[in-house]
Order: C-alpha cells, then sequence, then structure tokens
C-alpha cells in the first residue's frame, strides 16, 4: 500500500495499522498533526486526505488523522495550499477558543468519530 | 415531473385519543408514537413531549427536525429507501403539515447536537420556536455502538414524521402549490429566451455522524447524480447529520429547500429552473475531484448558464465547495455560492478554509462565532447535561440558574447554510 497515515488518535493506530501502516504520533497536537504532514509534502510525500473534518471545527476535537502518500514525488502544489490554508484555519479557532480538556469519556467519542472519517474512506480503498 | 403541495396550516399541537388533524389544531396519541419509537429493539425508553411555540421551553440535544408529510396521489411514498419502498418520488400529490414538526432528542456521543428554544432570544435563531413541535426523547439500549443508535434515533424520527403525516391524507390543504419540472429539452423549450439555471446540492457525507442518504443510499457511496427538484420535497434525501448544531441541514430542511422553493418562485419569471445536482463532500482528495469534475460536467452537459451551490459544514466541505465553483465556472456558468462563515467572534479572520478565484459572488447566512445569552427555560425537554460539551459551548457556558452563554452554533440551524435562517452579512 502506498499510502500511510499520520495521527494522534490511538484507535485509528489500534484498528488501521494492520491495513495502513499508520504513524501514531501521541504526543502532538491537532496542529502539530498539520504541521507534520506540511513538512512531508515539502519533502515530496502527496496529501491524500482533506485535513480538516467535515461538521467538527479545529478547536473542537483534539484528534487529527491524515492520509498521505508513502512514495515521495514532485512538490504537490495543491496539497500544499490545502493544508497551509488548513493550519491557518484551525490557528484562528484555536487562538480564539483553545480546545477544551474533555473527560476520557468525550475523547474517546472523539477518537470514534475521527477514525469513521478515515476508516469508510480506507475500506473503499479509492483508486488514486 | 409535477408535485402539488397541499399545505395544512398547523396552528396548534395536542395530545389525543387519535392522531388526527381537526381545525388546525394536530392531536397526536402518545402511546401510539411510544409503540412506533419503541419498534426498534436498540431504543429502551422513548418519551413524548409537546412544545409550543412562544411557551418558555429548551429542548436539547437536538437531533433531527422532520416535517410530517404524506403522499396522497402519485408513486412512493415518503422517506423512499429509508423507511418506505425505493420508487421515484416528486410526483403527484403530497400533503405537509406546514407548522408541525417531529423532533428527535436524546444523547448519542459525548459532544451533542444543539439547542432550540420556544421563546426568548435565542428562539429568533432557529425556525422550530415558530413552529408546532412533537418532541421524541429516546435512550438507546446500553452499551450499544454510537452509529447504530444515530440509525435508531434517524429511523424512529422518521417513521413518526410519516405516521403523524398520514394524519393529513384526507385533510383538505389551506393552500395547493404546484411546482413543474419538464424533462430537459421540454423545460429548455419551454423558456427559451431564459436564463437556463440549476442547482449543485453538496450532501455532508464524511463519516458518522456525518452521514445524507439519498434513496437510501449513503452519499458518500454516490456519484454526482441529477434530481428533479420535487423529488426532495416527497423526503428522497433525508439528514443522518448530527454533530454540528448551526448549520446541520435537518430533514426539515431537505424537504424545505429554499434555494429550490425560491427557484421555482423565479421559474418561468426571470430565470429557467432546470433542476439539481446532487454531490457528495467526502474525506480523499481524489474523491473531490471525481466528484466535482462530475459536477462541472453535469454543468456542461445541461447547458447552465448559472448555478447556485450549497454546502453542509465548514472546512472540509469548503474544498469541495471551491472546487466545484471552479469547474462550474469552467463548464461555462455563473456561479453564486451560499455558506455560512466562521471569521472569529470579531469577524475579522478568513470566513472559510479555502478559496478560488472564481468564487467571486457569496451570500452569507452569518457569523457561527457571535456569541448568545439564552435565559433560563420554565422546562427542559431532553438534558441541558451536555450544554458545555456541545458544538458552541464551553466550560462556564451553562450557569447554575440555567442560563447559557454560547456560540450562536449551539442553536439548531442558526446559520444554515442554505439560507433557510434570518443572519446575513453585507459588504458596505
Amino acid at each position: 500500500m502506498n499510502k500511510t497515515i499520520i495521527t494522534n488518535n490511538k484507535l485509528v493506530y489500534e484498528k488501521l495499522n494492520e491495513k495502513i501502516e499508520t504513524q501514531f504520533l501521541s504526543k502532538y497536537s491537532y496542529i502539530e498533526i498539520l504541521e507534520h504532514v506540511r513538512d512531508m509534502i515539502h519533502e515530496g510525500n502527496k496529501l491524500l486526505t482533506h485535513p480538516l473534518s467535515g461538521s467538527l471545527k479545529p478547536n473542537e476535537t483534539p484528534f487529527k488523522s491524515i492520509v498521505v502518500s508513502k512514495k515521495k514525488e514532485d512538490l504537490d502544489l495543491e496539497g500544499l495550499s490545502i493544508i497551509e490554508d488548513s493550519i491557518a484555519s484551525a490557528q484562528k479557532f484555536i487562538s480564539g477558543k483553545p480546545t477544551p480538556q474533555y473527560n476520557e469519556r468525550i475523547l474517546n467519542d472523539f477518537r470514534l468519530i475521527d477514525l469513521s472519517l478515515l476508516e469508510n474512506a480506507v475500506n473503499r480503498m479509492v483508486c488514486l | 415531473m409535477r408535485l402539488e403541495l397541499g399545505k395544512i396550516f398547523i396552528k396548534d399541537v395536542q395530545f389525543g385519543e387519535s392522531t388526527k388533524v381537526e381545525n388546525g389544531t394536530l392531536y397526536v396519541n402518545k402511546q401510539e408514537l411510544i409503540d412506533i419509537a419503541m419498534e426498534d429493539d436498540r431504543i429502551i425508553n422513548a418519551t413524548i413531549e409537546l412544545a409550543r411555540s412562544g411557551e418558555s421551553v429548551r429542548i436539547a440535544p437536538v437531533k433531527d427536525v422532520i416535517e410530517p408529510r404524506v403522499k396522497v396521489e402519485g408513486e412512493g411514498n415518503i422517506f423512499p429507501g429509508v423507511i418506505s419502498k425505493v420508487k421515484t418520488v416528486g410526483s403527484g400529490r403530497t400533503h405537509a403539515l406546514v407548522g408541525a414538526n417531529i423532533v428527535t432528542a436524546g444523547k448519542i456521543v459525548g459532544f451533542q447536537e444543539g439547542i432550540i428554544d420556544m421563546s426568548g432570544p435565542g428562539a429568533e435563531y432557529t425556525p422550530f420556536s415558530k413552529t408546532y413541535n412533537v418532541c421524541v426523547v429516546v435512550e438507546p439500549k446500553e452499551g450499544i455502538e454510537t452509529h447504530a443508535y444515530e440509525e435508531a434515533a434517524r429511523l424512529a424520527g422518521l417513521k413518526i414524521g410519516a405516521y403523524v403525516g398520514n394524519a393529513g391524507k384526507d385533510v383538505e390543504p389551506d393552500e395547493v402549490v404546484v411546482y413543474e419540472t419538464k424533462p430537459l429539452l421540454e423545460q429548455v423549450a419551454q423558456y427559451p429566451n431564459l436564463p437556463k439555471v440549476g442547482y449543485i446540492h453538496m450532501l455532508q457525507s464524511q463519516g458518522l455522524l456525518h452521514d445524507t442518504y439519498y434513496y437510501g443510499v449513503d452519499a458518500k457511496e454516490i456519484v454526482p447524480t441529477f434530481m428533479y427538484p420535487t423529488e426532495i420535497m416527497d423526503g428522497a434525501i433525508v439528514s443522518g447529520n448530527c454533530v454540528a448544531p448551526c448549520d446541520k441541514v435537518t430533514t426539515f430542511h431537505h424537504l424545505n429547500n429554499p434555494v429550490i422553493e425560491d427557484l421555482y418562485k423565479r421559474h418561468g419569471k426571470d430565470l429557467n429552473f432546470i433542476g439539481v445536482i446532487l454531490t457528495n463532500e467526502n474525506v480523499f482528495l481524489a474523491d473531490k475531484e471525481r466528484s466535482s469534475d462530475m459536477v462541472g460536467k453535469f454543468v456542461e452537459f445541461l447547458g447552465l448558464d448559472g448555478v447556485l451551490i450549497t454546502e453542509e459544514g465548514y472546512g472540509n466541505p469548503d474544498t469541495d465547495l471551491m472546487m466545484n465553483c471552479k469547474k462550474a465556472t469552467k463548464a461555462g456558468a455563473k456561479v453564486v455560492l451560499i455558506t455560512d462563515e466562521f471569521p472569529g467572534r470579531d469577524g475579522k479572520s478568513q470566513s472559510l478554509a479555502d478559496a478560488t478565484h472564481e468564487a467571486s459572488a457569496l451570500v452569507s447566512c452569518g457569523n457561527g462565532n457571535i456569541i448568545v445569552e439564552l435565559p433560563p427555560m420554565k422546562k427542559v425537554i431532553g438534558t441541558l447535561d451536555y450544554v458545555e460539551t456541545m458544538i458552541g459551548g464551553y466550560e462556564g457556558s451553562l450557569r447554575p440558574d440555567g442560563s447559557i452563554e454560547a456560540e450562536i452554533q449551539i442553536i439548531i440551524a442558526s446559520t444554515i447554510a442554505n439560507g433557510y435562517n434570518k443572519l446575513t452579512a453585507r459588504n458596505y
């Protein structure tokens, strides 16, 4: 599989690592995951999933999982523009109102939603 | 395709011995509705409560809102492929109990859906404070998975919507509105001198609690398709999205899509409304590329001169919105976007997470980050336990007296991105 998942969500690592190599960066914040992916794009990896999640705003969930290509190619300019816009957007939300300190039960619900957003796409193994 | 929509105006709701409509009052038999909800063994308890416009009532956490409707003539039934057999709907005659709604409430996940206030300042932000609501509060079986509970709650609301709608089957409507869209070549020929306008309707389709269904098909599995606008009025599209209150497109909003309504009002006058291009909002960039390519292809094939585009959600869907805008423009149409904005509390930051040069005309449905004060209400239907973890709520949002300070994001449909609200923003 020519894809890799970058995540700070242990549930994604536990459920998907067997199918797709997953880099579990447990100490990374939402923004740090985005920045890590931005750096990977600069190194030639291609952005495969959109960095922002559906209806959840960046200051509502602490979890973020993004799929990038393993193979390094020419700079993915479109992906770079999307990740930069996403970082700007996430910073705007988080500086306005930081992500709350949730209890473990709520954190688990957010892990589950983050997993589901990826799982649906990964299970269908879209042709890229 | 031609649909007569018979509107029965509801001016009150009461419990009664049978479920019926009499002189503008909707009577519901409580036990019948509980029995329908309890048919699903994933639900262990259901309660029914009424909330009338103007009352001191707060409903939370709200999942979906459904206007009761019934097919009177024509093929198929309401919510085809979901609670009735798959059959193309949108023609014949349908009756709607306008002013009555089924509101489903109950806990699904730790961060929760939003609030409807039936009176006070919060009531100004939601259309459901003006209606007579039959609230269905459901409780799940212990240990059930989130997605299974979401499905059970969704189906209970739809089934009760159809059951209550049936009470309007033999009632003479107060008003009948006729909507008609002909097959493409005939439609183009009917008003050859008017600009051909289409509507690109983007359905939220990213995953758990972020889903929408078209004839029962999960929208993430569709490729863009063409829909006669009247199909939506019979429930061809139902909402399964329940994490963002302010810009959630409820099933009510699908049945009463304001873009479709307004395009029909001007159909034959200053534009020729050709139809709806349905598309999705997926997670993979490759899916976005494929779907927006196909949207562009439809715009070209249908020969549209202009399109309106609406989205559901913030962030990820903004990229679909911009890709659709770019490709519809390239296909030869003038494009107007309709969406809400999240530019921060001072309104100074970027409103959307993506942009393109072609996005030169946009109708704003308001800023979701604005703070609102909601005074306490005498009665709560559901629970306020989750206010501080609701989208738009924060630590300290819920005060001991039951009053709430939160972003207007917390109110159901306050900045809904199809324009079924009263907020906007203008350039001066």
